[in-house]
């Protein structure tokens, strides 16, 4: 089977700053992609090209065989995103903006509704439906945010630090929803800072720093070739320069 | 979705066949607008964001407001028709207002409605093209102009029916919609400028300078068209008597109604009819053209730069920004330890939090657009008449004076709130002694801050009109002032600095706050009316004055924990 996921020799400038330096990934079907990297290496970058937010990157991406520079509606037809950061119109309900996302899709209302209702309920939100969502908690929003991004059945589900403000709970749930939903052939696209999360849900893990693709396979891959440790030890090791032991000590030692 | 809402998407989506033609999916079409009105309704509009009591009730139909409050604009804007003695001059100052007006109110809307940055992460991820987008978007603005300029022009356009006839009002109606187009071009440009000027950040701050900047302007329209309409001086004004008319815009349209509707055409007349039929569709197309392209981008920076950290700014120091004024005062007037904090904390707060600004300076603005307006329209005085007659000298002075006092009133009050009131753990887990000294410290902050310009404005005029006799009134004046901000801070209820919550503010200290802002400056300003002429008697007040705030002050600093109330549980 071919990658559903394609990138070659991607980069994309700000100005006269290079971002991206040549990303080369394939993903498979059923695959679920940790993609990691410290603060400005270029991960939501990588996001906003998947999504089709960014046009002008040099190099050739491929949805489901899709060329992103050729057909974007159908490309992002296949995707389901959930931003970071609670992004929603939180004037509206729960049950207005999912049938406004599901309207975006081209999903049939009645079908809509429906697995609005059933998805809310899984999360434990039936009785808020039509309550506006300012009044929502961070985890209240990142629930409804998750649903907008699973709403039309996507092959492909791009998660960008899905478990800010979720309480353990709920943490529990999406991380069975990942597993379940990658036996089901879903490719899972999850970015975080959350070291031990990434270890733990993703089946591969892509490491970038400075726009390049540092270490890229299992974590088992990973520790045979950095050594046995945790993928936060992995992580400094390759993207820190010895800055964060370093840090600590001279942290302590204002204390002097 | 209420009714207007709904009869505005109907009309603009009627051209179906026309939209898909042009590629763009009406089904999406359909649903992002009626999403975006829905939210429209719901947000609090231009007019309520000045004045949010911030009730708990979510905001609904937040259009009829607005529809309501342009309407009223549009009436207030009638005033124009009693100035100037022919219908040039009336429209000329019509068109004006109403240009100033419309682009003040949507300069703040462009931001805050018209462009959602959020869209960039709920829109256009999903599987949507680029032109249903765009003409989204164009007819959001368009549905959105609609709702504020139908309801300000049907007073305008009422008016022009019964006095100029069928004929007159129907160029009135299509020249106002040009001048729309124009005004729309302007704020393109403005946002250009302003983008060039500042940072993306200081943008923000910008757009808001203009929200205080709409509410002066309109309370001072409403304060000098009541005024004027019986002030027959104006009635005989003409403006179109200098060259230099030919600058504002607004005259061009003027003109252009004055000779389509006469049959008169005269050279000029050609010429402002080609002028205004000309600059809205150039400037719209330069809109297009040139500005349009670089829009969005630059719309999308101002969102980046929240997400972004803020750069490192390398070769120059990043040394502390207090300023050396600030400091000079607080050393003068805190004493070293938690005042002083208090002190520079609260200056550095009501420089920067928007949300004290957005509270406090369209106050200031309406004292001084009052003072201004009493002035102007008060046939009686005059800067001679001040110079020569005493009674009147003291009666101005004196109202200036204790007027004043409601801008420090306005801004001691307000520095208890903030909507980031969370953060005042810092008071309650640090160990602080008595929280009296860090209050003082925030009170005299937020005092100075307002009352050493208000010295300069008041004294300075005052000295150069009234001369050297006027300076023991003036002190007594200006102590009395500082006198009832300090009673106020010492009564009211004891808030630590910007650490209540605006919406659930305690009700309790409202009939004190009521009595002190009305009461007692009239009753002080009263006696001291009584004493003006007595020099020595005023002098001896003078002292009192100060002494009573001294003590005061010094009661306040000795607030303890106890009497402290917070929101923050």
């Amino acid at each position: 089977m071919g990658p559903i996921i394609s990138l070659k020799n991607v980069y994309k400038s700000y100005g006269d700053k290079q971002v991206l330096k040549g990303i080369n990934l394939d993903i498979y079907p059923g695959q679920v992609i940790g993609y990691i990297g410290p603060n400005g290496a270029g991960k939501s970058t990588t996001v906003k090209i998947l999504c089709g937010l960014i046009s002008d990157y040099e190099g050739e991406v491929f949805l489901k065989g899709i060329n992103l520079k050729d057909d974007i509606i159908a490309a992002k037809s296949v995707i389901g995103y959930v931003p970071e950061l609670a992004e929603l119109y939180d004037v509206l309900t729960p049950a207005e903006f999912l049938g406004f996302m599901a309207d975006l899709y081209n999903l049939d209302a009645a079908i809509a509704g429906e697995r609005i209702i059933k998805m809310m309920s899984a999360f434990g939100l039936e009785g808020n439906i039509h309550q506006r969502m300012d009044t929502f908690s961070k985890g209240m929003k990142q629930k409804v945010l998750i649903t907008s991004g699973l709403l039309h059945n996507p092959d492909i589900i791009i998660l960008d630090e899905p478990l800010s403000g979720l309480d353990a709970n709920s943490v529990i749930i999406i991380k069975e929803l990942i597993s379940k939903l990658s036996i089901e052939g879903k490719t899972i696209f999850y970015c975080s800072h959350m070291m031990d999360v990434v270890e733990k849900v993703s089946d591969r893990i892509v490491l970038i720093d400075d726009g390049v693709v540092v270490a890229d396979g299992s974590f088992e891959e990973l520790k045979q070739q950095q050594g046995n440790y945790s993928l936060e030890k992995i992580f400094s090791g390759l993207t820190a320069k010895n800055t964060v032991s370093n840090a600590a000590e001279q942290l302590m030692s204002a204390f002097d | 979705m209420n009714v207007i809402n709904k009869f505005l998407l109907a009309v603009v989506l009627f051209p179906q066949s026309l939209y898909s033609r042009l590629g763009v999916n009406v089904l999406h079409l359909r649903s992002i607008l009626t999403i975006k009105l829905v939210m429209d309704d719901r947000r609090p509009n231009t007019f309520q964001q000045m004045q949010r009591k911030k009730s708990e009730k979510p905001v609904a139909s937040a259009t009829l407001g607005t529809m309501v409050m342009s309407a009223v604009l549009g009436l207030v804007l009638l005033a124009c028709f009693s100035v100037g003695k022919d219908y040039i001059n009336h429209l000329t100052l019509h068109f004006s207002m109403y240009m100033i007006l419309l682009s003040s109110i949507l300069i703040s809307d462009f931001t805050s409605v018209l462009i959602d940055v959020r869209d960039n992460y709920i829109i256009l991820p999903k599987p949507v093209n680029d032109r249903t987008v765009v003409v989204a978007r164009l007819l959001h603005i368009l549905v959105h102009v609609c709702k504020l300029v139908l309801p300000m022009c049907l007073p305008g356009l009422v008016f022009m029916i019964f006095n100029t006839g069928i004929f007159g009002s129907l160029l009135y109606f299509i020249l106002i919609g040009l001048i729309t187009l124009f005004a729309i071009f302007l704020i393109n440009a403005l946002y250009i400028l302003i983008l060039r000027l500042t940072t993306p950040g200081g943008f923000q701050s910008v757009i808001s300078y203009f929200q205080i900047f709409i509410a002066i302007v309109v309370y001072g329209g409403y304060q000098l068209g009541v005024r004027a309409i019986d002030s027959t001086a104006l009635e005989d004004y003409d403006i179109t008597t200098s060259r230099f008319i030919w600058i504002l815009p607004s005259y061009w349209f003027a003109a252009a109604w004055n000779g389509l509707s006469t049959f008169n055409m005269q050279p000029s007349s050609i010429i402002a009819v080609a002028l205004s039929l000309l600059t809205p569709f150039l400037s719209i197309w330069v809109v297009i053209k040139y500005f349009a392209p670089s829009f969005n981008q630059k719309l999308s920076l101002i969102a980046g730069s929240n997400a972004e950290a803020a750069p490192v700014q390398k070769g120059k120091k990043t040394i502390s920004t207090t300023s050396a004024y600030a400091s000079a005062l607080a050393r003068l007037f805190t004493k070293k330890g938690p005042e002083k904090m208090g002190f520079l904390f609260c200056w550095k707060m009501t420089a920067r939090s928007k949300d004290f600004k957005m509270k406090v300076y369209p106050g200031v603005g309406y004292v001084l657009v009052y003072t201004i307006v009493m002035f102007l329209t008060s046939k009686k005085v005059s800067i001679a008449s001040l110079q020569h007659n005493a009674s009147q000298g003291k009666i101005v002075l004196l109202s200036i004076i204790y007027f004043s006092s409601f801008i420090l009133l306005m801004a001691i009050t307000q520095i208890a709130f903030s909507e980031k009131f969370k953060a005042a753990w810092i008071y309650f887990t640090t160990p602080i002694q008595s929280p009296g000294n860090l209050v003082r410290g925030a009170l005299k902050a937020a005092m100075l801050k307002f009352y050493i310009p208000i010295i300069v404005l008041i004294a300075a005029p005052a000295l150069y009109l009234m001369g050297l006799t006027v300076i023991p009134n003036l002190v007594l004046g200006l102590f009395n002032q500082l006198l009832i901000c300090s009673l106020m801070g010492y009564v009211g209820p004891k808030y630590l600095p910007f650490s209540a919550n605006q919406t659930i503010a305690d009700k309790s200290g409202a009939f004190i706050r009521g009595l002190f802002t009305m009461a007692i400056p009239s009753a002080i300003a009263l006696i001291h009316y009584f004493l003006y002429d007595y020099i020595w008697v005023v002098c001896i007040f003078a002292v009192l004055s100060i002494t009573a705030t001294w003590l005061v002050m010094d009661a306040i600093e000795k607030t303890s924990w106890g009497v402290v109330k917070t929101s923050y549980e």
